[in-house]
């Protein structure tokens, strides 16, 4: 017999530690985190005879639920939440802003505690200049595609004027235009993606009592 | 009641010989002290937060290295500070259980 998802089952473990230890300030939330690490590692090293899933079950079951173990700490350590922190008109003017007005938008996006850093960069580098950096960006492609635009009219034997032009190749028109598409679009999912994590990031962070 | 003086329990187990967590768990565990094992761990934090006991690390023959638990000299002092608290409340709700009795 084996355990063929021993290393699942102690991530998922782990994971669901880090996630309901979110609350606790990060030092003591590693620690714990590291604890438990130990511990399993020390509890599978005692087991005797042959891993199995249901070994390392017992296990984690025997250490709790990670719940369990993060209130204790909150407890131990005199952890008290702190109230959420409540988005309101600030976020909703960043996420509005940030396309539209990028440098008020971003200045918004990183005074608001509302998001994590990770999320402010994301916000800001998606693209840089929000739609009116695309419209210019936009404008200079077109000025530099036009000089390459050839056109040559001939007149033969009095007939009319016959224009043969010649515009860039197709598959660079189909590219430019998924690129001009993904361009028009980020904006808008960067800002969607702003709000959802709005959403998620209510429980607001902790601090030692 | 169990909770409280679980703390002293654990720094009681240490008075001789430094522990590790698992040990304290395996001595905890027989007397029904402590029954979910991973709620030491923040205890034992706490414990080393307040300056009660110091950890080191070692080396294991037979396993992961392990974080062994040491009493500090205030420990001590809390510890022995608790035994004579301990000592007259016991002694006082023994004689109340055994007046209950006769009564």
């Amino acid at each position: 017999m084996t355990a063929p998802h021993a290393e699942q089952l102690i991530a998922g473990y782990l994971a669901r530690l880090a996630d309901a230890g979110a609350e606790l300030p990060r030092e003591q939330r590693n620690e714990l985190i590291e604890d438990m690490r130990s511990h399993i590692a020390e509890a599978r090293s005692r087991e005797s005879g042959d891993e199995t899933d249901a070994s390392v079950l017992n296990i984690l079951d025997r250490l709790g639920e990670p719940g369990v173990v993060v209130a204790e700490a909150r407890d131990r350590l005199g952890v008290q939440a702190i109230p959420a922190y409540r988005p309101g008109i600030l976020e909703i003017a960043a996420v509005v802003l940030l396309p539209l007005i990028w440098p008020i938008g971003v200045i918004l996006l990183w005074i608001s505690p509302a998001w994590k850093t990770r999320d402010k960069l994301i916000g800001t580098l998606l693209p840089p200049g929000g739609y009116p950096a695309l419209f210019w960006l936009g404008a200079a492609v077109a000025v530099t595609n036009g000089e390459g635009v050839g056109c040559s009219g001939v007149g033969v034997n009095g007939q009319p004027i016959q224009f043969s032009c010649s515009g860039p190749p197709a598959w660079q028109m189909a590219l430019g235009t998924v690129v001009a598409i993904v361009l028009l679009i980020l904006p808008l999912v960067t800002a969607g993606y702003l709000a959802v994590r709005l959403r998620w990031g209510r429980q607001g962070a902790a601090r030692p009592a | 009641m169990r909770r409280g003086a679980l703390e002293y329990c654990v720094l009681a187990l240490m008075r001789d010989t430094p522990r590790y967590a698992f040990d304290l768990i395996d001595a905890l565990g027989k007397t029904g002290m402590l029954t979910t094992e991973g709620t030491l761990y923040p205890l034992l934090s706490r414990l080393r937060r307040d300056g009660l006991v110091k950890t080191e690390w070692r080396e294991s023959t037979d396993g992961p290295p392990r974080r062994y638990y040491e009493l500090t000299a205030e420990g001590r002092r809390a510890l022995n500070a608790f035994r004579t608290e301990w000592t007259a409340f016991r002694a006082a709700v023994d004689g109340i259980l055994q007046e209950a009795k006769k009564s």
